[in-house]
């Protein structure tokens, strides 16, 4: 589903990440943790071409997307992207947030757009009710959820969380949480990047760590976790 | 004839003022928005063009831009227009550069994040610009556009150095063949006063009913 390949970027030579290589198979949730800076959020956002990469290759579903020739709108549609900070678009209804890309981007028609986001914000338990309301108008996990459906509405074959609960309060994060633990179970492809090790242990199939822009160690959640052969992954499971 | 027989004579000046106004605004929100949109996200080159075209704009006096206009750029590139089109024409250009610079505050206060999750999402910059942008730009630049209608409304009074027959046209010819300077211009000032208040409040109005919910200044 997805395979990178000795992935590197700089920002004013200054070297994020390092040659990453990563793979991911479909209907698999893999976490990727990691202290700041050491690159997790670049990463999510060349596998959405948010950011070109410098060197290194990047295959969704087979395509090299990487490749110049390659349309990046057409990627960008296929990779749903929930960010830390929601970016809900502050005009717009919650069902219009769902349905603009729909209708915008898909070229759906009206009533289409509308069927599926119905689907989309009943699967991340945002009701009827708030459906007319505007993102300021919503809690910090209302938003995140609808984030959420504006990306899976898209139909992706792959999503993408860039520290999804990161801004939220307990209770806020376990809504979300037990959305995209729903999610994950029902075998969408997803690479988390997070620091909640709960839901890494309980729903992710392998747990990346990464640190100055490389991967350091990968396998199952509960065994790195439990006993991180890397100092960097001993670092980070002390401190969490 | 009494004075206040002229009423009527400076009150059809008030279509003549209001069209100036629209006109005025129309070209300067139509070239101003494009503007507004290449300085907050354009190459450096653009900026650099776009910033010197707002500071000679905002630089020069009305008065030396309808004067520039009429007088020697039109008349240089043989085009003959009428002394009400060549108003509109430096009002429009004035108030583009101003206008430029009220959306492109609003749009700079938009989060950098809403158009990274339109991109994120497939949308082409063209949707990002029409569906994300502007409509939130619009909206928050509102307030700041009233103020540009109220200036507008008042600078326009300078087109009777043309012989526009806007409202202080007809009062300086009032005031011509009556002697009196007073009245005529008392009524020109109070006519300029209600017009100024009704249009900020249609504006307020408009701005009621599409503000953002839950936002500042949303119920």
């Amino acid at each position: 589903m997805l395979r990178i390949e000795g992935l590197r970027k700089s920002y004013n030579g200054m070297e994020v990440l390092k040659g990453v290589h990563l793979e991911l198979r479909e209907g698999e949730t893999k976490v990727l943790m990691g202290p700041s800076g050491a690159g997790k959020s670049t990463l999510l956002k060349c596998v959405n071409l948010l950011v070109r990469p410098d060197e290194g290759r990047i295959f969704i579903d087979g395509e090299e997307v990487t490749s110049p020739k390659v349309d990046v709108v057409r990627v960008r549609q296929k990779v749903g992207f929930v960010f830390q900070e929601f970016n809900l678009f502050n005009h717009l209804t919650v069902l219009r947030n769902v349905t603009i890309g729909l209708t915008k981007v898909k070229g759906m028609s009206k009533e289409e757009a509308l069927r599926r986001a119905r689907e989309v914000l009943e699967a991340v338990r945002i009701g009827e009710e708030l459906w007319g309301r505007y993102p300021a108008q919503l809690s910090g996990g209302q938003k995140q959820r609808v984030a959420i459906a504006r990306a899976l509405a898209m139909d992706p074959v792959l999503m993408l969380y860039d520290e999804p609960t990161s801004a939220l309060d307990p209770q806020l994060s376990k809504e979300v949480l037990e959305v995209m633990k729903e999610l994950s179970r029902k075998g969408v492809t997803s690479l988390v990047v997070t620091h909640e090790l709960d839901f890494a242990m309980e729903v992710a199939n392998s747990l990346a760590v990464m640190s100055c822009g490389l991967i350091v160690e990968e396998g199952p959640p509960s065994e790195v976790i439990r006993n991180p052969r890397s100092s960097e992954a001993r670092r980070l499971f002390c401190r969490v | 004839m009494q004075l206040l027989d002229y009423i009527p004579f400076l009150v059809e000046g008030v279509p003549w003022t209001l069209a100036l106004v629209f006109s005025g605004l129309t070209m300067g929100f139509s070239l101003g928005l494009p503007l507004s949109l290449i300085e907050a996200f354009g190459s450096r080159g653009a900026k650099l063009v776009v910033d010197a075209y707002v500071w000679f704009l905002r630089g020069t006096p009305l008065l030396v831009l309808l004067s520039l206009l009429y007088w020697g750029i039109f008349p240089s590139l043989g085009i003959k227009v009428s002394p009400f089109i060549a108003s509109i024409v430096a009002l429009g250009l004035r108030s583009s550069a101003y206008q430029s610079q009220i959306f492109r505050s609003a749009l700079l206060s938009i989060e950098s994040g809403q158009l990274l999750a339109a991109r994120a999402m497939g949308m082409r910059d063209s949707q990002v610009v029409m569906h994300v942008l502007v409509p939130q730009a619009l909206r928050i630049a509102l307030p700041s556009w009233s103020n540009e209608y109220a200036i507008m409304l008042k600078d326009s009074s300078i087109c009777f150095t043309l012989g526009v027959m806007e409202i202080l046209t007809r009062a300086k010819y009032i005031s011509t063949a009556t002697g009196s300077a007073l009245f005529p211009f008392l009524i020109a000032g109070l006519l300029y006063l209600a017009l100024t208040r009704a249009g900020v409040e249609a504006i307020e109005l408009l701005h009621r009913k599409v503000r953002i919910p839950g936002t500042l200044g949303g119920e």
